[in-house]
């Protein structure tokens, strides 16, 4: 591959392309599933590929491949010719030389490598086995999935930057059909992680069965206006939609409504939002963008206050401000945008109980779903199904399920109350601990 | 892309640990994507996907290994690695391969790659000059996509098949704003076409009216009121609601363990007899039809129900080993990336006899959405939502003005009985639907069908 790679840039400048950057990507992934003690959708892989950019005529091409046959190289590079000829972006793009200093993070556990096939579908065969075993009103499980992988970024250009980054990470996820009479209901686990523990099979069905069997009895509730919480599942899953209104590129373009409004207030005072590509152990930690720009830490929202956007160095430069490292590519072959690393609501002080003390009567809200259909960045609109359950002086108290939370994301962030302390990253590297959203509509019986 | 003796070699190896049924599926893709925004073509990419991957089975497990590398040495190497994880007594042999090819009912005119870059820049351009009129919207996003993918399927029962699937696609997001607010309004059609799409059915112009006035429209929407009413849905795109609430719990996929509402009932009554829907992948030059599934299985016309009774679900190889019934020719997957399994292809509900005016004049107060957003399902539970595009409040039978931010919520074996109106009018329109194998094809479609009462998500 390095010979392919320094052949490829050579012949890319002896073509007009210059400078020219490589984007490679390789991994391997091990996934597996296992219903009725059966192992289904084992799955393995070793995949590459890799993208072309460059200038020429002043614009950038984009061109990428999966085949590195004879006609790789050339395909590349006409590719790149044919897509910087038509593009009409002026704004000036870069390929960036580097910087002096890169700082040293940990994203890779080698001890995960070493975790054999055969474990990994001992630790699903034996998820299910508990789970069934949990209550007799627990009768499958409609996903029981492990999976690994590991990958590799290589960000070589014409300028003289080579930069390698490797990580690597398990998921599992359990989920749990509760069937009592006619009705019916679900609860589900995740985990994820660096680390594989084999007990966290047994744990996994005990959450997911509890889950189950408590929104068996779930009710929708009474239309109407509520006092809410959301805790950090709903919460984050809320987030990694509505984080798209922090970045420059929706700004720029009118997608977002925070263009221009850095130094005011657009969430309550107890609201602080933070991109911290640095997190240990974070799911997106990362010592370089994928410009190459070195990361760091930043506020994003202070005290209510937004304090940056988040740029790639296109976004920066027409803004007039520096890369915040946010450049993003969403695979070898996507174009460089701008997303957040590990992004999240700094945690504050209260427990969730305290939290629902403090609020006395109103509802928790546990998971929200249809986020791809029902929340809008661009509006800020959100209208989703939910499930939760109601809070009485300060209690735990009836199951909810078929309901629908309405609302506008940038209400929302000027609503919040209380922010707790139990910040959690569910299945991503969007985080958020329990949130006080003070009032909410919802849609039920 | 592969010669009959390298598939030979693939498929003796895969089936050298005892395994009793082993598949090559190669794939050789090239997408070519433009997108403009604010007026400007910013981004042009073309890719080129390429793989293979092989399946084995033992019993009722299988096991799928995927690569890159597709020269011989790869594929063997591949075919060790997945023969490594089964551990199976059979002493299948792969059987010679057949000559039975497939024939082709999807003619293509203008291959895309034959088409230069400037004539698809074109289009963009064509639809972007319409949003100069709609001086709300403030960004319009507009893309064209094509694809051409090979593929090749070869197993071990002597099968040795070809296929070429092009598509080209159009899609036009807009934003209207008035600067506290923005609402959005999309129109993306497709097809099994190369570039004679813009000759055939789609105009960029029209695409683009249709985006904005979605857009304008619902930012001068005041917000829907939630509750449970009466519902009407339009045709085309409204069809996403069978597609979601009953599709996906039709595929084998959720029937097969028992985690559909439908699991066990075929032959019963599960939705008003007015009610026909069918799953067809053999319409020529649709967006979600073929002519083979990626099992290499011819695809099928599939009555899914008839007036209202269960009559068939969509199943792929794997899962009529368990389910002990016939493949239907749904076996369907992104590319060699994937795995297959039972997926829909063009799965609409078909026309009744109700008129469209009747069914909202004798509605009464309620909701007619005009068009739909996307959606999702919990196949287990047929728990269901979806974002209702444009929506319009209908006080007395009258439609009264649009509202904005509402969703529908419900369970799909609910709304099935409760469909109590099917207009004349079906009309499909396309979609990606997203699943275990990845992300494909699909259309939905409908005639124009009124739900007699509905949870409404609003303020």
């Amino acid at each position: 591959m390095d010979q392919f790679i320094s052949q490829l840039l050579q012949k890319a400048k002896a073509a007009g392309i210059e400078p020219a950057e490589v984007y490679y990507v390789s991994g391997e992934s091990f996934r597996a599933m296992c219903q009725q003690g059966m192992i289904n959708n084992y799955t393995v892989n070793a995949s590459r590929g890799l993208s072309l950019r460059g200038i020429y005529g002043g614009k950038m091409g984009y061109a990428s491949t999966q085949a590195f046959d004879e006609d790789a190289s050339s395909q590349l590079i006409s590719g790149v010719i044919e897509s910087a000829e038509l593009t009409e972006d002026e704004s000036v793009q870069e390929i960036y030389a580097g910087d002096g200093n890169y700082p040293v993070i940990e994203t890779f556990a080698p001890e995960l490598e070493s975790v054999t096939a055969e474990e990994k579908l001992d630790y699903i065969r034996r998820a299910e086995e508990a789970l069934l075993k949990c209550d007799k009103r627990v009768v499958a499980t409609t996903y029981n999935m492990i999976s690994t992988s590991s990958s590799c970024v290589r960000l070589v250009n014409s300028l003289g930057l080579d930069l390698t980054a490797r990580d690597n990470f398990i998921f599992t996820y359990l989920s749990a059909l509760a069937k009592d009479g006619d009705k019916t209901a679900s609860g589900a686990k995740l985990i994820a992680g660096r680390r594989f523990d084999a007990e966290n099979a047994e744990l996994s069905a005990k959450k997911a069965s509890e889950e189950a069997l408590f929104m068996l009895n779930a009710e929708p509730v009474q239309s109407g206006s509520y006092r809410a919480i959301f805790d950090p599942y709903a919460m984050s899953d809320m987030l990694s939609v509505f984080s798209a209104i922090f970045s420059a590129e929706n700004t720029q373009q009118n997608m977002s409504l925070l263009g221009g409004r850095e130094g005011e207030k657009v969430a309550s005072d107890v609201v602080s939002i933070i991109d911290d590509p640095l997190l240990p152990g974070g799911f997106d930690s990362r010592a370089f963008d994928d410009e190459g720009v070195a990361s760091r830490t930043k506020s994003v929202v202070e005290c209510g206050v937004l304090k940056t956007l988040l740029h790639n160095l296109k976004t920066a430069r027409k803004a007039g401000v520096e890369s915040t490292g946010n450049a993003r590519r969403g695979g070898y072959s996507a174009p460089v945008r701008v997303a957040p690393s590990n992004f999240f609501i700094k945690p504050g002080e209260k427990t969730l109980e305290e939290l629902m003390d403090g609020m006395g009567d109103g509802i928790v809200i546990t998971s929200v779903s249809g986020l791809h259909a029902g929340a809008n960045f661009m509006s800020g609109d959100f209208s989703l199904i939910a499930e939760g359950y109601l809070v009485k002086d300060g209690r735990k108290a009836q199951a909810v399920d078929r309901i629908t939370v309405a609302g506008n994301f940038y209400d929302l962030l000027k609503s919040i109350r209380a922010v707790g302390c139990d910040l959690t990253f569910p299945d991503s590297s969007i985080g958020s601990p329990s949130v006080d959203v003070g009032e909410i509509q919802i849609s039920g019986k | 892309m592969l010669t009959q003796k390298t598939a030979q070699l693939v498929l003796e190896k895969a089936l050298s640990t005892g395994g009793d049924f082993a598949e090559i599926f190669c794939e050789d893709r090239r997408n070519n994507n433009l997108s403009m925004r604010s007026g400007k073509i910013e981004a042009v990419a073309s890719n080129r996907l390429h793989g293979a991957g092989v399946r084995i089975y033992s019993g009722l497990e299988s096991v799928y290994v995927y690569t890159n590398d597709t020269s011989e040495a790869g594929l063997v190497a591949c075919a060790a690695k997945a023969a490594a994880a089964i551990r199976g007594g059979s002493a299948v042999k792969a059987a010679p391969f057949s000559a039975d090819g497939n024939p082709n009912a999807h003619i293509i005119m203008e291959m895309p790659s034959q088409v230069a870059g400037r004539r698809k820049a074109d289009k963009l351009r064509a639809a972007n000059a319409i949003l100069a009129g709609y001086p709300e919207v403030v960004q319009g996003i507009i893309s064209y996509l094509d694809s051409e993918q090979r593929v090749l399927i070869a197993n071990s029962e002597g099968m040795f098949k070809e296929d070429l699937r092009v598509y080209t696609r159009f899609m036009v997001n807009a934003v209207a704003s008035n600067g506290t607010e923005n609402q959005t309004g999309h129109c993306s059609p497709g097809a099994m076409q190369g570039f004679e799409l813009f000759d055939r059915t789609v105009d960029p112009e029209m695409c683009a009216h249709t985006a904005c006035r979605t857009a304008v429209t619902m930012l001068h929407a005041p917000v829907c009121p939630g509750g449970m009413m009466p519902v009407v849905i339009d045709n085309g795109f409204g069809g996403v609601i069978f597609h979601e609430a009953c599709g996906h719990s039709l595929e084998a996929t959720s029937v097969a363990p028992g985690n559909s509402e439908f699991a066990g009932k075929l032959g019963q009554q599960i939705a008003n007899p007015r009610v026909t829907a069918i799953d067809d992948g053999t319409i020529p030059n649709e967006w979600g039809s073929e002519n083979i599934d990626d099992e290499g299985n011819p695809t099928t016309k599939l009555v899914l129900i008839e007036n209202g009774i269960l009559k068939n679900y969509m199943i792929d190889r794997l899962n009529s080993r368990k389910m002990g019934m016939p493949v239907t020719g749904s076996g369907r997957r992104q590319g060699y990336m994937f795995a297959p399994t039972s997926r829909m292809r063009n799965t609409y509900i078909a026309a009744g006899q109700d008129s469209e005016a009747e069914m909202i004049a004798t509605m009464g107060d309620g909701l007619y959405c005009k068009s739909m957003g996307g959606g999702s399902v919990e196949p287990a539970t047929g728990k269901f939502n979806f974002a209702v595009e444009e929506g319009y409040l209908v006080k007395g039978g009258r439609i009264v003005h649009p509202v904005r931010g509402a969703s529908l919520i419900g369970r799909g074996s609910e709304i099935l009985m409760k469909i109590d109106r099917v207009g004349r009018n079906m009309q499909m329109a396309q979609g990606m639907c997203g699943s275990l194998s990845g992300s494909i094809p699909t259309n939905v479609g409908q005639p124009m069908i009124r739900v007699s009462s509905l949870t409404v998500g609003g303020k």
